[in-house]
């Protein structure tokens, strides 16, 4: 599901993108026009953004309704279960030492009198979960934003509402698109995450990389 | 030079009729209470002497989509469905790019432009595209017993439309706001001449062109962010003091 939602969010955003044609509202002039060379026109274009949007979305459906109880309703589960104080100091702590290193976590725990050790996590991080829930609800939006643009085309009359839904379906993918680019990074490129990426065509991660990067789950895990 | 077509309206020996507007609804089967065309009037103006500005009488003109140099529809169309096309100077809607936003409709100052209640799309004059293919010249032209309204291309010197343009005074019919250098000339003079209706940009574009840099600047700064820490991870060797922690070193062990 996630390589299907990785394939679907790459060929969306850039056939989107290229539908963006028009001076005031593109940075990237030459794009649109190489892409309608691509696919012959800018209505073919459309049309293949359409489908693989009504794909995407249609896939998630049948997702959501066959594996509701096996992985939705636990994923949700998981995204909102948030432990505001230890998450918190995650973020703090876990951000000086991306960022500044282990040194500076330190020193600078010390200063402002709090622990440098890097709290436990579960399955997620609260970095997954932050970005997992605007990604979700995002999704929701540039769905629901999107369908209103092709009623529009099969008869729904309400102009003013389709030109709200195309602005809200850039702003939208704008932003969940912004988070990506972090989603990307820290899942394949950041330090110490290789286990994590390999994990994600083998769907195993070694022991001691869950239990330094994901200990209140492998505790979970030993438990049961 | 590329082509120009464009219309030149002599509203002087216009007498009203409205066949133009019928023909062209024929013509293009436009539906029912929607008009690619029309012709409007003056107002008589009582106070005045008539003997200085004939201005008791009524005065009409003709219109229709201008086809302008710089069609502020084709700036809100957020596709490029709506577009000038070089090759003829003629503003036109690909069918099947448009989805009838209709972001276009009040970014048209005269109001030429309409969504399709069947097609669901915008329609507008297109100079009667599939007669042009033809050879023949727009409904509206042919039909006029006037011949108020001449159609051509005023890049070519010897059209019709050129040489009139050339030996007559013309103006524009422009709101004085929002010029959009139309391509429908009127010889002499014509009434009315100032537009009443500015081109309207919908909010949602208008706000899009605000939003816009700051979406980008967002994706940008998580760019230059993460390209930050990339170079970072590459530069710099940062490793936890507790070595049973890291599994770093767990894997080397």
């Amino acid at each position: 599901m996630h390589w299907f939602n990785a394939g679907c969010w790459i060929f969306l955003f850039l056939t989107g993108l290229g539908l963006i044609q028009n001076d005031d509202l593109q940075p990237f002039t030459s794009w649109p026009t190489i892409l309608r060379i691509v696919f012959g026109g800018g209505a073919n274009l459309l049309l293949a953004h359409e489908i693989v949007g009504i794909t995407w979305a249609g896939g998630f459906l049948l997702y959501g309704i066959i594996r509701l109880k096996s992985d939705v309703i636990p994923f949700f589960r998981e995204i909102f279960n948030v432990d505001i104080h230890r998450d918190f100091l995650w973020l703090i702590t876990k951000g000086i030492q991306m960022t500044l290193g282990y040194r500076a976590l330190g020193i600078i725990a010390e200063k402002f009198g709090f622990s440098p050790i890097i709290p436990d996590q579960g399955f997620y991080n609260i970095g997954q979960k932050i970005f997992a829930i605007p990604a979700v609800f995002g999704g929701i939006v540039i769905v629901v934003s999107g369908v209103t643009m092709i009623l529009s085309q099969v008869g729904m009359a309400s102009t003013e509402l389709v030109q709200w839904a195309i602005l809200i379906h850039f702003i939208t993918v704008g932003l969940v698109f912004a988070g990506l680019l972090i989603h990307v990074f820290m899942a394949s490129i950041a330090a110490g995450e290789q286990p994590a990426f390999i994990s994600m065509f083998t769907g195993s991660v070694p022991e001691d990389y869950a239990r330094h990067h994901h200990k209140l789950w492998l505790d979970e895990v030993k438990k049961s | 030079m590329n082509k120009q077509l464009a219309m030149v309206i002599d509203s002087s020996v216009c007498i009203d009729c409205k066949a133009c507007t019928l023909a062209c609804k024929v013509e293009n089967n436009v539906p029912e209470g929607k008009w690619r065309n029309w012709v409007k009037r003056s107002e008589p103006d009582f106070n005045k002497p008539d003997w200085m500005v004939h201005s008791t009488s009524f005065h009409f003109q003709p219109g229709g989509c201008m086809h302008c140099e710089v069609p502020t529809c084709v700036q809100a169309c957020p596709t490029g469905a709506t577009y000038k096309d070089e090759k003829d100077g003629a503003v036109k809607v690909d069918p099947k790019l448009c989805i009838g936003c209709g972001s276009c409709i009040p970014a048209c100052p005269y109001g030429a432009r309409y969504r399709h209640p069947t097609r669901n799309i915008v329609d507008k004059c297109d100079y009667c595209e599939k007669r042009r293919a033809r050879g023949e010249l727009p409904a509206c032209v042919v039909t006029c017993p006037t011949k108020a309204r001449v159609f051509g291309d005023i890049n070519d010197p010897k059209s019709d439309a050129a040489l009139l343009l050339k030996k007559n005074q013309s103006v524009r019919v422009i709101n004085k706001e929002s010029d959009t250098k139309p391509n429908m000339y009127y010889l002499s003079a014509t009434a009315p001449l100032n537009w009443p209706v500015k081109a309207k940009m919908p909010d949602p574009i208008q706000l899009w062109k605000m939003a816009g840099p700051l979406i980008w600047g967002i994706v940008g700064l998580n760019a230059i962010g993460v390209l930050i820490m990339l170079g970072k991870q590459i530069l710099m060797n940062d490793k936890a003091p507790e070595t049973d922690e890291s599994h770093e070193e767990t894997r080397q062990s």
